[in-house]
């Protein structure tokens, strides 16, 4: 397997903060369970927008995981969410200590996040905003807003919004002094930073890198965007029922939060060191639909090719893979193009392929949902359980795989395929394997 | 085909530091288009003349008006229509693209037409895309109407109630994808059917040189044949200037705006900042030679490197990585293309860290910047210089720095000052970073067929 890279990537850290769990045990957990972590949005007053409800994290303390946390004190939360994952990841891959004792060369372990843009200060801007309009000429007054602006908008906040700022506190902390990267393909971005991370190190430009994503958009202006697409899930009457990927009667997407972190590192570096192997990062391809900046390419050009190039890099067939943890979004499109991919690349071997979505349950944690999802197949390998795709009621003639429905089963994977499809048509395919030697 | 010659050792690696070498990989890059959009020129030619004789874009203000901010200058372009660049049947499209995505498109169309590729003629699912963007700023016009029904009469604070209601009926559907960063690459590949790779970067001043890397690799792992690698940000915006006002150094010298931004000058004044774009056609040279395009200069060798409290040796090692991946020594270095952004911390640290990553030259290390003719320009800062940098080895002649009259002793590099110089070796380094640094170099080379 991969035999055909002389330099082999392999997981020996993990952590996740979601809906469903701060750690990777009560996560996978509540994942087997099928419990959903949708509920009215707190983050804000929601209660008149199309939208009122979402996935949360619940109860979040940057604090529980990093001692000394004031370099996020004027952070936006997705930031602190990488923190924490990170916090745990390198804490599971032993290497918090080894970084600080000089035992790991930390000029040879990089950052590549795929990390949301920090969150505008809604209610200054806007109000500022209006401040200087007048909407009966529809002119703004310039100089009055940026008066206003100024004496308003937070300096600390302001200067963290920018988008280097995360990949570089988390880099700055815990001293990871190699190449630095963050992407931001929307809904593709942590899956091509971790397939990004692995080229970098299967080409020798890194032996470690802390890889994955974070990011919120349960603010006022994330929910007003999405509700205006109409890509979010309106179904007020029932949250919980709402995300539900693959069934003929969804209406959208849910909204979640989080962070999914991974150390991603060479396995004759891995080795040496004694790490934990989780499993060993075997294939990635990444392509463009160049097609729509709001639709799918409808036979899912794209979402082919990707597919069928992950497949490759990993030198694996399609009957080989155990398990899809598929882009799943519960978005008409999404589901219906996503399936005609699996089943175009997979041909007669889509039958007895497992696919389910856990956006069913965690909603759609954006740039960081492709992290989490990888983590989730590495559990899976690890543990015999496949998580479900819950909501599942109404089967839809389009989507007609296996959709793990509504509870979760007992299966044993050895190559799993993780699907990450962004708005604006980046793929990503990332395939993850049992580490066998 | 340039070998490479003695140990890691030999270069300042540690033994045993694995080092790729990117003369040696059997796919190489090579660049053959520039798109420029810049307050100096909006096309290569007429860019590289302003550079050579060095004429500044920087000047007051005039897209609004900047009479409260501190700063009311900036690089800024006064002409730029994106409805010059774009075909008529795809000028519908630039209504949902903020000036920064509409910069990035005008640009990637021109860098296109100047590689004088034919797109019938090359494979488009290895037609690659990799940008650096910065945060793209929302344009006030478009949510003011929700802004003002929602309004309370209390100091910053909005009623949510009544913004998801009526608010969100006064803007329009497609209001979100007018700023998402990775909308700037995915138009490009909308408009140009380029299915291969697609990537946004989004490391701020250095996003565009570490998008070069990453495309580098691409072409390594033999993903892609043919890139545009790129970036466009204009921050000449009311909320950009006001929101940057507040945690940038910006220069006041308002009074005289082409003296304002003075790289590695004792006198500087502070940051300047500006608007544009900087598109490369990056392609695999049998892929460029197969089609006979012109090459204006090889992609050599790129490294990047971080250090939160040392950030001149991220920049040192940075380099050093980038000229053992190009298999050279410090002596067949020309120049070095630096950042320069005319502020004391980050013109020290990054002097410090070319001085010392050239230690072992027998000259001392010369450098230029182009900070000054055009200003700091973000996510499209590195690929505005890396194609500076192409024209310069094309030409066989090094822009002087502008605004230098005195070094800040502290910045231990002789700077290129005066008129431009005729290039007398053959590789060029360039130098971008973050001021928190993350940190990146590469090198380009003249190009022998």
């Amino acid at each position: 397997m991969s035999r055909k890279y002389q330099r082999r990537v392999v997981i020996t850290g993990m952590g996740v903060i979601t809906p469903l769990g701060c750690d990777i045990d009560s996560m996978f957990k509540a994942l087997l369970e099928g419990r959903s972590g949708v509920g009215p949005i707190r983050n804000f007053d929601a209660s008149t927008f199309p939208t009122n409800f979402a996935a949360e994290v619940p109860g979040f303390q940057l604090s529980n995981w990093i001692k000394d946390c004031a370099r996020w004190d004027h952070s936006g939360i997705n930031s602190k969410f990488a923190a924490a994952a990170a916090q745990q990841a390198l804490s599971a891959a032993g290497l918090v200590e080894a970084l600080d004792s000089g035992k790991v060369d930390r000029n040879r372990m990089g950052v590549y996040l795929g990390s949301g843009e920090g969150i505008h200060d809604f209610h200054n801007l806007m109000w500022e905003t209006a401040d200087s309009y007048d909407p009966q000429t529809r002119k703004l007054d310039y100089p009055r807003f940026c008066k206003g602006g100024r004496a308003t908008f937070h300096v600390g906040s302001e200067a963290d919004q920018e988008l280097h700022t995360t990949a570089m506190h988390l880099a700055a902390h815990f001293g990871l002094n190699g190449p630095n990267f963050n992407c931001l393909t929307a809904c593709a971005a942590s899956s091509q930073a971790i397939g990004e991370a692995m080229d970098l190190i299967r080409i020798g430009d890194s032996d470690m890198i802390l890889a994955g994503g974070s990011h919120s958009m349960i603010h006022p202006l994330g929910v007003t965007g999405f509700n205006l697409l109409t890509a979010l899930s309106t179904n007020k009457g029932n949250p919980q029922g709402a995300s539900r990927p693959f069934d003929k009667e969804r209406d959208g997407f849910v909204l979640g939060e989080g962070a999914g972190m991974l150390v991603l590192e060479e396995l004759e570096h891995a080795k040496k060191r004694g790490a934990k192997i989780l499993a060993e990062m075997t294939g990635y391809f990444t392509t463009a639909d160049a097609f729509r900046v709001t639709d799918s390419h409808p036979e899912g050009r794209g979402a082919i090719a990707c597919i069928d190039g992950a497949l490759k890099d990993a030198g694996v067939t399609p009957s080989q893979i155990g398990y899809v943890n598929a882009h799943g979004t519960s978005t008409q499109v999404n589901d219906r193009v996503e399936s005609l991919a699996i089943k175009h690349v997979f041909g007669e071997a889509a039958r007895g392929a497992p696919v389910s979505s856990i956006k069913s349950m965690m909603g759609h944690l954006i740039a960081a949902a492709g992290a989490v999802e990888l983590i989730t197949c590495v559990e899976a390998m690890r543990t015999g359980w496949l998580p479900p795709t819950i909501n599942y009621e109404h089967p839809d003639p389009e989507c007609d795989l296996d959709y793990i429905p509504n509870k979760a089963r007992q299966a044993k994977a050895v190559h799993c395929l993780s699907n990450s499809f962004g708005f604006g048509g980046q793929n990503t395919s990332l395939v993850v394997s049992a580490y066998t030697g | 085909m340039w070998c490479f010659q003695g140990g890691w050792e030999a270069r300042g690696f540690p033994e045993g530091t694995l080092v790729t070498d990117m003369a040696s990989a059997a796919r190489r890059g090579v660049v053959t288009g520039l798109g420029v959009l810049s307050s100096i020129g909006s096309d290569p030619e007429t860019f590289w003349q302003a550079l050579l004789a060095g004429k500044t874009g920087i000047k007051r203000i005039g897209l609004f008006d900047p009479s409260e901010l501190p700063c009311q200058i900036a690089g800024e372009m006064t002409d730029f229509d994106a409805k010059n660049f774009i075909d008529k049947k795809d000028r519908k499209q630039l209504r949902v693209m903020a000036r920064t995505i509409q910069l990035a498109v005008a640009c990637a169309q021109a860098a296109i037409t100047h590689s004088k590729v034919d797109k019938k003629a090359i494979d488009l699912t290895r037609f690659s895309v990799i940008f650096g963007a910065g945060m793209v700023a929302m344009e006030l016009p478009e949510t003011a109407d929700a802004a003002a029904v929602s309004k309370t009469p209390e100091r910053g604070k909005i009623d949510l109630k009544v913004w998801g209601t009526r608010g969100l009926e006064v803007i329009q559907p497609l209001w979100m994808l007018r700023y998402l960063p990775n909308m700037l690459a995915c138009q490009v590949s909308i408009l140009h059917d380029a299915q291969g790779p697609n990537n946004t970067i989004t490391q701020d001043d250095v996003a565009g040189l570490l998008a070069l890397g990453e495309a580098m690799r691409i072409m390594r792992r033999d993903h892609a044949d043919f890139f545009l690698v790129g970036g466009a940000e204009s921050r000449v915006n009311p909320l950009s200037m006001t929101r940057q006002s507040l945690f940038l150094p910006l220069s006041t010298h308002n009074a005289d705006p082409a003296t304002a931004c003075r790289p590695f000058d004792a006198g500087r004044t502070g940051l300047v900042l500006g608007e544009g774009s900087g598109i490369l056609a990056v392609e695999e040279v049998g892929h460029a030679q197969k089609r006979g395009a012109e090459i204006y200069a090889d992609v050599c060798g790129f490294g990047a490197a971080f250090n939160g409290k040392d950030q001149s040796d991220a920049i040192e090692r940075s380099i050093r990585i980038a000229m053992a991946q190009a298999g050279i020594g410090p002596d067949e270095v020309d120049h070095v293309n630096a950042s320069g952004m005319g502020v004391e911390k980050e013109d020290r640290f990054e002097a410090r860290g070319i001085a010392a990553a050239f230690r072992d030259r027998k000259d001392p290390i010369e450098v230029t910047s182009i900070k000054a003719h055009v200003g700091h320009l973000g996510g499209s800062s590195a690929t505005v210089e890396l194609a500076a940098v192409a024209l310069a080895l094309r030409h066989g002649m090094v822009p002087a720095t502008l605004n230098h009259t005195a070094t800040d002793p502290s910045c231990p590099v002789k700077v290129l000052t005066g008129e431009p110089r005729p290039l007398s070796r053959r590789y060029v380094v360039k130098t971008s970073f973050t001021s928190e640094g993350q940190c990146a170099a590469a090198v380009l080379g003249r190009h022998q067929g």
